[in-house]
């Protein structure tokens, strides 16, 4: 079931326009990553669904009501909205208990006092803070913090959830352990939710669908799988994933297959967006590290480079590889002496795109 | 030509539509609200000043029928030889208070803030105590303590034989002032000079330089805006002044404009409504320039402060015994002059019923001073409404700068520019001319006159003279709750009415006790808004004070600023028990 709908949202700040058509639906039971480098829109695109900025153009419904007409000038508030929003900062309110912030989506929609209490401790047992409930947020640590702020944006069951980078201020390993109980929530409550992210890696774990955004427009929508391994554009495959990049000229272009070269340097790519490509264009190519295999003896399409260094990461090695002006990383299992190698980079995983013009 | 000059993926000048469309009008953003708030209060501070400009082009008082419009007022005053001298002294006595007050409170200001000087906590406080007492209280006090016939001077006539200073003249005067207003100038010096980053103190001195010419050289410079802010602003307060040459010049008939307002009230027997009127208009013509200086000075300064080092470590510059001793005996003796003299002259001539040549005052020792506040009613009265309107009415005060206060916060709209203005224009008007043109505006105005003779009358008055302060102390107070906060109540479903009620208010409530507190000061010491305003039956403490220095007195005026003293000291003791940011 379809609970939010976007239409051609168009935002300006004084002059400058910051969002420039953005448009998705998103369905119960499932989770919408907003995905972009910063200043790309994401988190003025979320503000728009919450109703917290105003944008000038556009439609936005939510459930079966209409949040934003520009043609019939219909702007509503964000209390009039359903809707749930966890903050980055959590902003819980300093003044409340647990309790009290958890509760007050519900005293506001008029729910009485029991029935107030029994949801309350519900949604804290489920989030396993039910010893909590009496405490101030400043007794709390971060991580409870964040789940008080989920608990009080669900509690009165809105139509969609919004998350603005709700993982940003978790440590390390606290991220990934909550990336994977709220995707497990949502997905058990059957909540429509929209998850602003700057990391690439919490939206491909949590996400269904991935929106990546560049300067106020959607570039390309998604699953995971599909943003990340058959990206369109140059800027969504060198978002997502550890990457090279090679910047040459084409040598020869027929049909999908594409020469690529530079100063000493040639490879065979696949091309992924043809406009402008063609013989002696500037293009480059993206090529996931983890596509390029290093050997220490030639074969069938290696191409000999030069290795300088060999770093220790831990679980493998990152070698340094360069030929020309081509300069290449890549991982393996052990340790290489520098010198000559040779590196295996399949022809399908080098994604040709047009060169950024000078 | 240009399409191939924009580099591809980002957005041009003709990247979509160039000018953004309009913005759709959102409900409940609390326009009305803001919209009538900010109106009704900027009624409520033109109103007055439109009737001071009005009565000014008249010929009579604004309630004769007989009165015509025209220039003649201005031709009186402008060809008064009076109204000349009285502008010039206004300007050597403003001058002359930036000229004692800017460098003493600036020195003051280093040495409390980046010196390892003792007992500064104690006297960072101690060194504040001048402005929360009122300027008339102060100037008695001095009269009392070193006026011709006061305790020091007497004493100093039977040491020397005779008195080496004159009080009552114009040097005396200034010198006065420029002690008393220290504490301005060291307020904003000294919060400029705690954002300072002491490493840039500590480069100077691994360079060689000793610790005079670290604060001339490094830390004078750094905090120069701060300095000539408190420079802008102590100049509006001596035009402004009204308590000390009241008390101090007028026994010598220097008088300055404010005093020369007074006067007029008394010159010709009938109401000279249109010459006061006059004078007013000048005053707000030299008044109105300085503010709006000042406001320009802020903003640059605040750039200034931006630049500065943020969270900056603050290593005291270490003073050494020597220095230890010249700091403490400069702080000292300032506080002797500015503090003891005053205060104590009052104490004293408050419990004692004669004093002169060869008196010995503790066989004058008292209380019948006191006992006349509670048998002559008008001083008992005095007394009671000057609590009902400092305590009641400062915290009615605070509320309503608490509703002006929400109708601007996170205000997008134009109002908000309006706003900002209007909350300047009292700050241009001296409190006797706020009070005057309140009178005449429960004068004036029909269904208001019922309310002269009440408290309401005065309240009025003193909230627009506290207005500036107060409205800043509570910006300064809601702008510290977060966005999100109020954001998440939004969007968990409450209004902007409920956020502000359930998230906003709860919040800022310490700030707004410690708001009430300094509020409180504000209207206990205040003597020169009621002059006009008060009657039989709202009399107050301070106006009862400038009433009284007509008739002379002095018993009665000792006994009021004592009490007064007292007053002040338990509203001062109370706002720093609720954490009022006094050195903001």
């Amino acid at each position: 079931m379809t609970e939010l709908i976007v239409e051609n949202v168009q935002k300006w700040l004084g002059g400058l326009q910051i969002l420039k058509g953005a448009s998705l639906s998103a369905e119960r039971g499932s989770i919408m990553a907003l995905l972009g480098a910063s200043g790309s829109g994401k988190t003025t695109l979320l503000r728009c669904i919450a109703g917290l900025e105003q944008p000038e153009i556009g439609h936005i419904r939510i459930g079966d009501k209409v949040a934003l007409d520009s043609e019939k000038r219909i702007q509503l508030p964000p209390e009039q909205r359903n809707i749930g929003l966890v903050f980055q900062s959590y902003a819980l309110w300093p003044h409340r208990t647990v309790k009290e912030n958890v509760g007050y989506g519900l005293k506001l929609r008029g729910v009485n006092a029991a029935e107030t209490g029994k949801r309350i401790q519900h949604i804290l047992d489920r989030l396993g803070l039910g010893h909590l409930a009496d405490r101030y947020p400043s007794q709390l640590s971060g991580g409870q913090q964040q789940r008080v702020a989920i608990c009080r944006a669900l509690v009165y069951e809105p139509r969609v959830l919004l998350l603005d980078e709700p993982l940003s201020n978790l440590d390390a390993k606290l991220r990934e352990e909550a990336r994977y109980w709220i995707r497990k929530l949502i997905l058990d409550l059957e909540i429509c939710a929209i998850l602003v992210t700057h990391d690439q890696t919490e939206a491909l774990a949590a996400a269904d669908h991935i929106l990546l955004l560049e300067n106020g427009r959607i570039v390309q929508d998604g699953s995971p799988h599909d943003i990340y391994t058959n990206p369109t554009s140059f800027y969504a495959a060198d978002f997502l994933g550890a990457n090279n990049i090679a910047r040459g000229k084409v040598l020869t272009l027929n049909g999908n297959e594409v020469l690529l070269g530079g100063d000493g340097w040639q490879l065979n790519g696949a091309v992924r967006d043809p406009a402008g490509l063609a013989p002696g264009a500037d293009a480059q190519a993206v090529i996931r590290v983890e596509r390029v295999r290093v050997l220490p003896e030639p074969g069938a399409g290696r191409i000999e480079m030069q290795l300088d260094d060999s770093l220790y990461l831990g679980d493998r090695w990152e070698y340094r590889l360069r030929r020309g002006d081509f300069a290449l990383k890549a991982h393996g299992a052990h340790s290489l002496p520098a010198g000559r190698v040779y590196a295996d980079i399949p022809p399908e995983h080098v994604w040709v795109f047009p060169g950024q013009a000078a | 030509m240009n399409a191939n000059s924009i580099p591809a993926g980002r957005a041009g000048p003709g990247d979509g539509i160039p000018t953004p469309p309009p913005k759709i009008r959102h409900r409940g953003d609390a326009r009305l609200y803001r919209a009538i708030t900010i109106a009704l209060l900027a009624i409520a501070v033109m109103a007055p000043v439109g009737l001071i400009i009005y009565q000014s082009f008249l010929d009579g008082p604004f309630f004769s029928p007989r009165s015509t419009l025209g220039l003649s007022a201005y031709g009186y005053v402008l060809t008064d030889p009076m109204f000349w001298e009285a502008l010039w002294t206004t300007t050597v006595f403003a001058f002359g208070m930036v000229a004692i007050a800017v460098p003493l409170g600036g020195l003051l200001a280093f040495l409390l803030t980046r010196t390892d000087i003792r007992l500064k906590r104690t006297l960072e406080i101690l060194v504040l105590v001048p402005m929360f007492i009122s300027s008339i209280v102060l100037a008695f006090g001095y009269t009392v303590s070193v006026g011709p016939s006061g305790f020091v001077s007497m004493w100093m006539r039977s040491v020397l034989g005779f008195v080496p200073w004159n009080l009552y003249s114009l040097p005396g005067i200034i010198l006065i002032a420029g002690l008393s207003h220290v504490p301005h100038v060291y307020l904003y010096v000294s919060a400029a000079m705690r954002n300072l980053p002491s490493d840039l103190e500590e480069a100077a001195r691994t360079v060689g330089a000793s610790i005079w010419q670290v604060s001339r050289d490094v830390t004078l410079p750094m905090v120069l805006p701060a300095l000539i802010f408190a420079a802008a602003l102590n100049l509006l307060l001596g035009f402004e002044t009204f308590g000390i040459p009241l008390v101090l010049g007028d026994p010598n008939g220097i008088l300055v404009l404010t005093t020369y307002i007074y006067k007029l009230t008394t010159l010709f027997g009938v109401p000279t409504y249109q010459l006061m009127a006059v004078v007013a208009v000048v005053l707000i013509l030299i008044t109105l320039p300085l503010v709006f200086f000042q406001r320009r000075l802020l903003r640059n300064s605040r750039r200034y402060a931006a630049l500065g080092g943020k969270g900056a470590r603050a290593t005291p510059l270490k003073l050494g015994a020597r220095g230890q001793a010249i700091a403490l005996s400069i702080i000292g003796f300032w506080l002797f002059v500015s503090v003891i003299l005053p205060i104590g002259g009052i104490t004293v001539r408050a419990f004692v019923s004669a004093w002169g040549q060869g008196i010995n005052l503790w066989d004058h020792l008292t209380l019948a001073n006191f006992d006349r506040m509670l048998s002559v009613p008008s001083l008992s009265r005095g007394i009671v409404n000057t609590l009902l309107l400092s305590v009641l009415g400062g915290a009615a005060a605070v509320f309503l700068y608490l509703l002006i206060g929400l109708a601007g916060h996170r205000n997008t709209g134009h109002s908000n520019t309006v706003l900002d203005y209007i909350v300047l224009l009292p700050r241009a008007l001296p409190g006797l001319v706020v009070g005057l043109a309140f009178f005449w505006v429960f004068l004036f105005v029909p269904f208001l006159t019922p309310l002269r003779p009440t408290l309401i009358a005065l309240f009025v008055a003193y909230m627009i003279v506290g207005l500036s302060y107060g409205l800043r102390l509570l910006q300064g107070t809601l702008i510290q709750v977060a966005p999100e906060l109020e954001e998440s109540a939004r969007t968990t479903g409450a209004t902007i009415g409920r956020t502000w009620r359930d998230v906003v208010i709860p919040i800022v409530r310490p700030g707004l006790a410690g708001a009430w507190a300094l509020i409180m000061i504000i209207f206990l010491r205040d003597y020169a808004t009621g002059v006009y305003l008060m009657g039989a039956g709202t009399e107050v403490i301070g106006s009862l004070m400038v009433t009284l220095l007509q008739t002379g007195a002095m018993d009665t005026i000792a006994a009021l600023a004592f009490i007064s003293i007292i007053m002040t000291a338990a509203g001062l003791t109370l706002a720093l028990r609720l954490g009022a940011k006094i050195h903001d």
